[in-house]
């Protein structure tokens, strides 16, 4: 029996406005760019600074010898900066007609409509649309667009900015460092707990261009927030490179969680960077979906610096035809009585392919520590690729650590077990991917799993009819 | 005279390259209990997996009329929305699914309408209390961490909701306790009436107690080797299949 | 010298440190000697044994330099040609010593068609100096046969232990090994299997054991081709001191391999707080029709089954000897020859007093 699920159709999301901007970057990285890009950004010295210094680094470092072959990625032809006809706004209204239809079909209204804590979207570069609740800012609550952090509250920046990611870790955090370019800044103070998710919507439109938001997020000691990112980009030929930047830091007794849902066009390379590290007693839960992109290479990362600090990564990645998801996760158990769970699951149909790459490190300083991995890979068709590459260096003995992988198809049993109950074969299939897909969409926030559903649910039933 | 629901002749089924079925003719009608009663690889769930058109079972030779239609070569799902229904030996586990929205989602392809959840949920949970099951594996992913008898008995569940004109019992009653048994069994007695009908494949007479059987078939080596009344299970129970073995 | 070797079939973050393993300070020897301290037992008539070992090259191996080392400089040569059902078991056993310091020998086993039998192969040394081997072992199981065979390094701890081991699976055969790997400074062994007919199955189960500075590093590669092939790796080990060992087992389902199923179970015992394992349980499928199944841990041996032991008047130590040859004892009683089963038991008890 041949799977005929078909692919998810991101055609909805694959409609551009003309490619309407104000400033478009020589094509190219050098130090002049750099410092044109500075100067345009209005970059503080130490900024500026950085940005050289970062430069060199990336200058420095080799392309990965590892993973999907990115060799057709060339940086001289990539613009690294374009800046959207528009300037930073807090009202709905505000925002340009051309880019609020984008949102609109985006759904990001809707989501205001029902009244999230917030909307920080990012359209090309620039953030061009934010707002928070007022609640939230009395409690003293920050969520602004990165340009506005680094104005306003330098001392903060400062101290974390490329510190949990610094630019040495490879060559696109480097690159990341030179150029980056928008994103979210977010503080929860001490003990504030913030009941309601922030979320943020990224989307690259102009061709060629590349897109280096940057996202930090301090959750103070006893504080907490769900934080959530969704991205997507309309279809262009050339390719996209997408080299975000995530920094998150998790003080003692804190949590955060962190939710995606990466929808990239098809043709975006997305090498982005994720990291967190937490403190003493603090939790950090990543949930992960990755459906979008030509190549991804993502490996959110938790560094488990406090005693009894925990994490938790649940994700889903789904390959359609030409794409190459290169995704995991990584943990480094550096403190006593830390502990990890990774649920991790992926589809691959139509030729695609899906990777699970992944680190387990337990230090020879985290006795009492425990791990477990699990990952489940679906193949839906004769023509698909699932390969699982889980890396696991424990180092003290006191541990307990546990790593299972299965790969294989739907049976047919199962698929008998349904049809006997009326249900097309299609359906039959469907059912079951959806199902496979469940512990996933089950934490996200309702708009978001309906998001998921639009792209899982939805979109495959709706296709086989 | 009574109508015909089934109407199986001379069919023979292969499966993994053996001959299974040898030639079985078996009529059901409307209103009406067959028991088929038969030795471990005689081919009673064959049988019934022959009916619904499993893809592993091969026909090789013979016909099945549903309803007055032929649904030799027809696909499980069409088999199954024309109405006809089989309980699992091993139901399969399907992680993710709860059973509401499974079975809502399975009786909306049979009627090809929506259905009204508060209604259906009411109607659900109304079955639920009659067959002892906890009402809270109403939420729970289909059959995954169900124990053997709450499989089963989610079996009949599912076959009260679905209403089908004919049930297939593929062994219900194995491996479960008397008071097990006895719910099955009142399932039976619930769903059963002059317009649909019932086929109950097993090794044991517990379940056709406070039944009333029309015809009990001997199936031995692929082949209906005696029919007839409620005593003739009686009988195969005190003297088993000997009698009947080549 | 410097020497990196033993590369994963993929590669994965040049951070993880398990592409391949760098060995610092390896010495080849300066003049490869004769070797003289080989036995080989075979009562069975229809096996030849010569040293007629066909040219042929590795696929896989452990890299170019350790790998033409044996090709052009190797002083034992073992060609093992099987035509016999008795199952009646050849012992190869290679002592090394002072006077035969550096073994490099080229072993073919060809199981012919419809065959069975063990053959077992067996590095000891007695002596504490430093001794190097690098051998490399081909089979070639042809349809319908069985082969089993048994491979138990012990050589001393001062020396470098290397080996490649390269199986073709036709269809129908089946290879069963089990591998002891006791021995060496670095003991770095590479293991791969071709499986090119239907129904080919192959097991794997590894036992190894860890104490002092000791590092293994095991590369295991099965590549499914045929239809309904069947592969199963099943390593235990046990590190205590400050030893370390990787393991990188990869089953690589190609596509074309319906109906396979591939499983590949580690498990490492940590023995101390300065032992490491670093793990690379790798599935690779460009099949649908398949089952692949991994699983990995690492722990220390259960505290409850310690207590238990020593209620009943066992020491500490003692309580811990006897559970890892519990642990080793599915994989050990795969093992026929009961004098070899017991002077592996022995060695555990002795190295890890």
């Amino acid at each position: 029996m041949k799977t005929q699920v078909e692919e998810i159709n991101r055609n909805i999301y694959d409609f551009k406005n003309d490619d309407n901007y104000e400033y478009k970057i020589k094509k190219g990285l050098t130090p002049e760019i750099i410092e044109e890009i500075s100067k345009q950004k209005g970059d503080p010295d130490w900024m500026r600074e950085f940005r050289l210094k970062a430069l060199e680094v990336y200058n420095k470092l080799e392309m990965p010898t590892w993973g999907p072959d990115i060799s057709e990625l060339n940086m001289d032809e990539i613009a690294t900066y374009v800046k959207p006809k528009t300037t930073l706004s807090n009202s709905w209204e505000d925002v340009p007609e051309d880019i609020k239809s984008t949102f609109d079909k985006l759904g990001i209204p809707e989501a205001e409509k029902t009244s999230l804590a917030g909307v920080g979207a990012q359209y090309d570069s620039e953030v061009v649309y934010h707002s928070m609740k007022e609640d939230l800012i009395k409690q003293g609550v920050i969520y602004t667009d990165m340009e506005t952090a680094v104005r306003d509250y330098p001392d903060i920046v400062k101290k974390h900015f490329m510190k949990c990611v610094p630019v040495s870790d490879h060559k696109f955090a480097a690159l990341h460092g030179a150029v980056w370019s928008g994103g979210s800044f977010v503080y929860v103070p001490k003990g504030v707990k913030v009941d309601i998710p922030l979320q943020s919507y990224f989307r690259l439109n102009s061709p060629e261009s590349g897109q280096f938001e940057h996202t930090l997020i301090i959750v103070e000691e006893g504080a907490s927030l769900h934080f959530i990112e969704g991205c997507s980009a309309p279809k262009y030929n050339k390719v996209n490179l997408h080299a975000g930047c995530v920094e998150l830091y998790v003080k003692d007794n804190a949590y955060l969680r962190y939710s995606t849902i990466e929808n990239w066009s098809k043709n975006m390379l997305n090498l982005n960077t994720k990291k967190a590290i937490v403190g003493k007693n603090a939790k950090m839960d990543w949930v992960s979906g990755s459906f979008g992109s030509k190549i991804s290479m993502l490996y959110p990362m938790s560094i488990l610096n406090g005693e009894g600090s925990r994490t938790e990564f649940t994700g889903i990645s789904f390959a359609g035809g030409g794409q190459n998801l290169d995704n995991g996760f990584k943990v480094v158990h550096n403190a006593p009585n830390t502990s990890s769970v990774v649920n991790a699951k992926s589809i691959s149909k139509n030729g695609g392919k899906c990777t699970y790459r992944s680190l387990v490190k337990i230090s020879s300083n985290a006795p009492h520590s425990k791990s477990s991995v699990s990952c489940e890979s679906l193949m839906l068709d004769d023509m698909s690729i699932s390969d699982t590459i889980p890396t696991n260096d424990i180092e003290t003995d006191d541990v307990e650590f546990s790593h299972e992988a299965k790969i294989g198809k739907i049976s047919d049993k199962t698929i008998f077990y349904l049809m006997s109950r009326g249900l097309s074969e299609e359906d039959a299939k469907a059912m079951i991917v959806r199902g496979f897909a469940y512990p996933i969409s089950k934490e996200l926030p309702v708009e978001y799993a309906v998001e998921m559903n639009r792209l899982i649910n939805l979109e495959l039933e709706g296709a086989i009819g | 005279m009574k109508q015909n629901l089934l109407n199986i002749t001379n069919l023979h089924v292969t499966a993994g390259g053996k001959d299974i079925l040898n030639g079985i003719d078996l009529k059901i009608n409307k209103g009406e209990i067959h028991v088929i009663m038969g030795p471990n690889g005689s081919g009673k769930t064959t049988t019934a997996n022959a009916i619904l058109n499993n893809p592993m079972y091969e026909k090789t030779e013979g016909s099945i009329i549903f309803d007055g239609e032929d649904i030799t070569s027809s696909k499980t799902d069409e088999i199954a929305r024309k109405g006809v229904f089989m309980s699992f030996q091993l139901p399969e586990e399907i992680p993710g699914i709860t059973v509401t929205n499974f079975l809502k989602y399975a009786k909306s392809k049979q009627t090809n309408e929506p259905v009204k959840i508060f209604s259906f949920k009411n109607e659900l949970k109304k079955y639920m209390e009659e067959l002892n099951m906890n009402p809270n594996n109403m939420e729970r992913s289909l059959n995954v961490g169900f124990s053997g008898g709450e499989k089963k008995k989610n079996e009949i569940l599912q076959m009260l909701v679905l209403n089908p004109k004919l049930a297939i019992l593929d062994e219900t009653d194995s491996g479960l306790d008397v008071d097990a048994i006895n719910t099955v069994s009142k399932g039976i007695q619930m769903f059963k009436n002059e317009n649909n009908a019932v086929l109950i494949i097993t090794h044991n007479t517990k379940i056709l107690k406070n039944l009333t059987v029309d015809y009990v078939h001997i199936l031995v080596d692929g082949k209906i080797v005696k029919t007839g009344s409620q005593e003739l299970a009686k009988e195969i129970e005190e003297n088993g299949y000997s009698k009947y073995k080549n | 010298m410097e020497l990196e070797v033993n590369q994963t079939p993929v590669r994965t973050s040049k951070n993880f440190n398990i592409n391949n393993i760098k060995l610092e300070n390896v010495s080849f020897p300066s003049k490869i000697l004769e070797f003289n301290n080989l036995k080989i037992l075979n009562s069975d008539t229809k096996v030849t044994i010569d040293d007629l070992t066909s040219p042929i090259a590795l696929n896989y191996g452990l890299g170019a330099e350790l790998t033409n080392l044996v090709i052009n400089n190797s002083n034992k040569k073992i060609n093992v040609n099987i035509n016999s059902k008795t199952n009646k078991e050849i012992q190869i056993k290679f002592d090394l010593d002072k006077k035969n310091s550096a073994l490099l020998e080229d072993i073919e086993i060809t199981a012919n068609e419809s065959t069975k039998e063990t053959v077992i192969i067996k590095y000891t040394s007695d002596s504490s100096t430093f001794l190097f081997h690098d051998g490399i072992i081909r089979v070639n199981a042809k349809e319908n046969s069985v082969l089993n065979v048994i491979i138990v390094n012990l050589i001393n701890e001062k020396s470098s232990n290397f080996l490649a081991i390269q199986n073709n699976i036709d269809a129908n055969a089946k290879v069963n090994y089990t591998i002891v790997d006791f021995g060496g400074k670095n003991s770095i062994t590479n293991h791969y299997t071709n499986m090119t007919g239907d129904s080919a199955k192959t097991t794997i189960n590894t036992i190894y054991l860890g104490h002092n500075s000791q590092v293994f590093d095991l590369n295991y590669i099965a590549e499914l081709r045929g239809l309904q092939n069947d592969v199963k790796i099943e390593v235990q080990g046990a590190l205590a001191d400050t030893a370390k060992k990787h393991f990188k087992g990869t089953i690589d389902f190609k596509r074309g391999c319906k109906k396979s199923v591939g499983d590949e179970n580690e498990a490492c015992m940590l023995l101390s707080n300065t032992a490491k394992s670093l793990s690379l349980p790798m599935l690779l499928c460009s099949e649908e029709d398949v089952e692949g199944n991994h699983s990995s841990s690492a722990g220390k041996i259960d505290e409850k089954e310690l207590f238990y032991i020593m209620t009943r008047g066992f020491s500490l130590k003692e309580a811990m000897k006897l559970l890892v040859k519990a642990k080793f004892n599915k994989i050990l009683e795969t093992i026929p020859n009961y004098e070899l089963r017991e002077k592996i038991i022995k060695e555990i008890d002795m190295r890890l007093n």
